[in-house]
């Protein structure tokens, strides 16, 4: 049974379920940052990311250790190195958030566009969605929802691609274009996020089929979108 | 030709003809053996089967081989034996007990004694008739009674006892000790609880091939002084006569009567020997090591 | 469409406010273990010949303790030091000190027989006593003299070493019809049932196929909650699997007199010794990188 091994699996995956949740709420924190324009807020966020910092290490560390003593092979091996693929992009999608942050500290004085900022509400969900969507398709090893996180991606991309259009828009202010042009970078952060979220889905089909497989090719698929911009 | 290894007929025809010829000697040598004893048995049965009655069993003996039995020699040799085997049995194993558990091999005195029991084994059995002829009959004026008939058996078979238990002692592995040893026992507990019973079975059937030994002997009793001419039924201190000294009398006699009689005599000690040695083969199975 | 109203409400992110995420960092607890075994510089020999010099370390409490190392290295040796196994070998000798629970195991008033009771030992290769299943579990205890409940006594040692379930229908039988495994599993159970402090197993998986080897070391990770134990093993990766805290022993050889020696090289947290070893010759060993 090696009780030992599994034992350890269980913790792991548990400590990236955990580090799922601070994901999720240093992205709540800094949506909410964004749309009041909270600098305290934007700072508990960033000061916030030493915490996630800690779990991936925990994570990293925890990974080593079972690598060197467990020898884990088969369905064991493939969800240790899905763990540490997800663990890297969990920790990722956290620095999105600081920056976010960051961004919003250094914009929070300047006139800023509601629409944009609403559309940001709606787009911050939908990574919370993808997140949770990742994070519990790979709990219940459920290859097929993992999937669907590609169509949940191509929401954000679009989104991702108003914005843009949105800010081109915004006029000749020069207030109103530095802020338009620092919020790109925040939609950007956001689309990022749902990359990640998809590459999580892909290491749970991984995990599941034992197959290494992109759900989409950003570079040669028919009809597919560039997902970066 | 591809398979070297397999062609046939390349050994060189001097080594199967070797090989024959050994087989051959090997059969000539066992029916050698097989022949002369099966003539032996098959005489001594068809001469002596007519005697094998309860006459045999219960009448001591006499001039008239018709009235002539073997009932005291008989029962003194069941005597002896029983005798025997309670004296021998716990010097022996008590002896092989010390030697293989206890004795530090170190020690001059204890290389001494076992050098001793060796030796012992193979000092022939007449010397131990004089030896008790002069220290039981004569030094310690027992006289010449069944005990020191027993007696005089025992130490003759002792060595043998002694060397037999010891394998079986040897043979229990250490790791057997080792594991009672880290359960927290002492050397007592490990050696009456786990040595001993494990060895038992050995110890037994080295008893009883000495014992079978000790049934066959006949010089030193005479030496020790069992009587040719018993009349009555043996008791400890009284004289004695044993079955072997008995078929060595009627042998001796001129008459070919006793000739028959001592063929009786023979077919009853064969049979107590064949029975004690199946005895000590089934306890050997009965019994067998485990580990 | 992501349903708005679904959405969790917004959250502020507490325990940040007070920097209480900076002040957790560096107030990290050190790692509190209790110290069972205070080895303190020592040396076993044979017949005058070391076979392990000079031997510092602590053995904790509730830990899996791990010996390592090339063959010769002294870890059996080691390990027997700390039930006096080595008094059963006459040339033996210990030298320095192995305190538990601050008391000098060779001190003169301590009894090496009341030391095997508190600290078992499990061996190499399965050495069930030639009894049946349930004499083997009973042997300690009665070697105790605990009378009473030897039945409830057997039962649990059974189920410590997860066995009962196999055995609870045939407690009578020969031990010897248990498979390796359940052998190995019965001569733990053994110990248990005397209610050691400490089990010391020396490769107690060596002899065993894997499917019975993960048996024993799941067994072992059940144990270490009541029980301290120290194992000797030669399969590195059974010490990765099993262990908290691991030695390396490596052989030193005397250029003049060529004579062998075991030292200890390394001792440290299992995950450091397989992960990033202080010491070079660990690191060869580990990796495969030796001799």
């Amino acid at each position: 049974m090696r009780i030992p091994l599994q034992e350890d699996l269980d913790q792991l995956e548990a400590a990236l379920q955990e580090e799922g949740s601070l994901v999720l709420r240093a992205l709540r924190g800094c949506l909410n940052a964004l749309a009041q324009s909270d600098v305290e807020l934007a700072d508990e966020v960033i000061a916030f990311d030493d915490e996630i910092d800690a779990a991936y290490l925990g994570i990293e560390e925890g990974i080593q250790s079972l690598l060197a003593r467990q020898t884990p092979v088969a369905v064991d091996l493939r969800l240790v190195l899905a763990i540490l693929h997800d663990n890297m992009h969990l920790e990722r999608m956290a620095d999105y958030c600081v920056t976010i942050a960051k961004l919003t500290k250094l914009v929070h004085d300047v006139p800023h566009d509601v629409t944009l900022i609403e559309g940001f509400e709606e787009m911050g969900a939908r990574a919370e969605e993808m997140i949770r969507v990742a994070l519990d398709s790979f709990r219940d090893r459920n290859a097929g929802r993992a999937e669907s996180l590609v169509d949940l991606d191509e929401l954000i991309d679009r989104a991702n691609r108003r914005v843009v259009q949105h800010v081109l828009s915004l006029g000749a202010d020069p207030d109103l274009r530095e802020w338009g042009l620092r919020m790109i970078i925040v939609s950007r952060c956001l689309e990022r996020i749902g990359d990640h979220a998809v590459d999580i889905g892909e290491q749970t089909a991984y995990l599941v089929s034992g197959e290494f497989r992109e759900f989409t090719d950003a570079s040669h698929g028919p009809g597919t979108t560039p997902r970066d911009l | 030709m591809s398979t070297p290894a397999l062609v046939v007929g390349k050994r060189p025809r001097g080594d199967k003809v070797r090989g024959t010829l050994f087989y051959v000697l090997l059969l000539v040598s066992v029916s050698i053996g097989f022949v002369l004893l099966g003539t032996l048995v098959v005489d001594v049965i068809r001469k002596g089967v007519g005697y094998v009655d309860p006459v045999l069993f219960t009448e001591p003996t006499s001039t008239n081989p018709e009235r002539a039995g073997a009932g005291p020699a008989i029962l003194g040799t069941i005597y002896m034996m029983l005798l025997l085997l309670a004296v021998v049995v716990p010097l022996g194993v008590g002896t092989a007990i010390y030697l293989e558990e206890y004795a530090n091999r170190e020690r001059w005195y204890n290389r001494l004694l076992e050098l001793n029991i060796q030796n012992l084994a193979a000092v022939p059995s007449i010397v131990y008739g004089i030896l008790g002829l002069a220290f039981l009959v004569r030094g310690l004026g027992l006289g010449r009674v069944l005990l020191a008939g027993a007696l005089i058996l025992t130490l003759l078979v002792l060595p043998t006892v002694i060397v037999a238990s010891r394998e079986a002692i040897r043979a229990v592995p250490d790791s057997i000790r080792q594991g009672a040893y880290a359960l927290g026992a002492t050397q007592w507990q490990v050696v009456s609880r786990q040595v001993l019973p494990a060895s038992i079975p050995g110890i037994a059937t080295g008893s009883i091939l000495a014992l079978a030994r000790a049934i066959g002997e006949t010089a030193p009793l005479l030496l020790v002084g069992a009587l040719t001419y018993v009349a009555v039924n043996p008791t400890l201190l009284g004289s004695f006569t044993a079955l072997p000294v008995q078929i060595y009398q009627w042998v001796a006699r001129p008459q070919e009567e006793f000739r028959l009689l001592a063929a009786a005599g023979i077919i009853v000690l064969l049979a107590i020997l064949l029975t004690m040695n199946a005895f000590a083969i089934w306890l050997r199975n009965r019994y067998q090591k485990r580990w | 469409m992501p349903d708005m109203e679904n959405a969790p409400a917004p959250v502020t992110i507490a325990g940040v406010r007070d920097r209480r995420v900076a002040e957790r960092q560096q107030a990290e607890p050190p790692v509190h273990r209790d110290v069972l075994f205070d080895v303190d510089g020592l040396t076993a020999s044979y017949s005058g010949v070391p076979a392990l010099r000079d031997v510092s370390l602590e053995i904790y409490k509730n830990h899996i303790t791990a010996f390592i190392g090339p063959s010769g290295c002294g870890k059996s040796t080691f390990i027997r030091c700390f039930n006096r196994m080595n008094d059963l070998i006459p040339t033996a000798l210990v030298e320095g000190t192995i305190r538990y629970h601050g008391l000098d195991l060779y001190g003169p008033e301590v009894d090496s027989v009341e030391v095997r009771k508190r600290i078992g030992m499990v061996f190499q290769k399965p050495n069930p006593f030639p009894k049946s299943i349930y004499d083997n579990v009973a042997f300690g205890p009665r070697v105790l003299g605990w009378k009473d409940g030897l039945d409830d006594r057997v039962e649990q040692a059974l189920r410590q070493a997860a066995l009962w379930d196999e055995v609870k229908n045939r407690l009578k039988a020969s031990a010897y019809s248990l498979s390796g495994g359940q052998q190995q599993r019965l001569c733990i159970a053994r110990c248990l049932a005397v209610q050691p402090d400490v089990l010391l197993m020396d490769e107690p998986a060596s002899a065993l196929d894997p499917i019975s080897t993960t048996a024993i070391e799941d067994l072992m990770h059940g144990l270490k909650e009541a029980y301290t134990i120290v194992i000797v093993t030669h399969n590195m990766q059974q010490a990765a699997r099993v262990a908290d805290m691991t030695a390396f022993f490596s052989v030193e050889v005397d250029e003049e007199s060529d004579r062998r020696t075991g030292i200890l090289v390394e001792y440290d947290e299992t995950p450091t010794i397989f992960t990033n070893p202080g010491d070079k010759r660990t690191e060869d060993y580990v990796t495969g990188r030796f001799g």
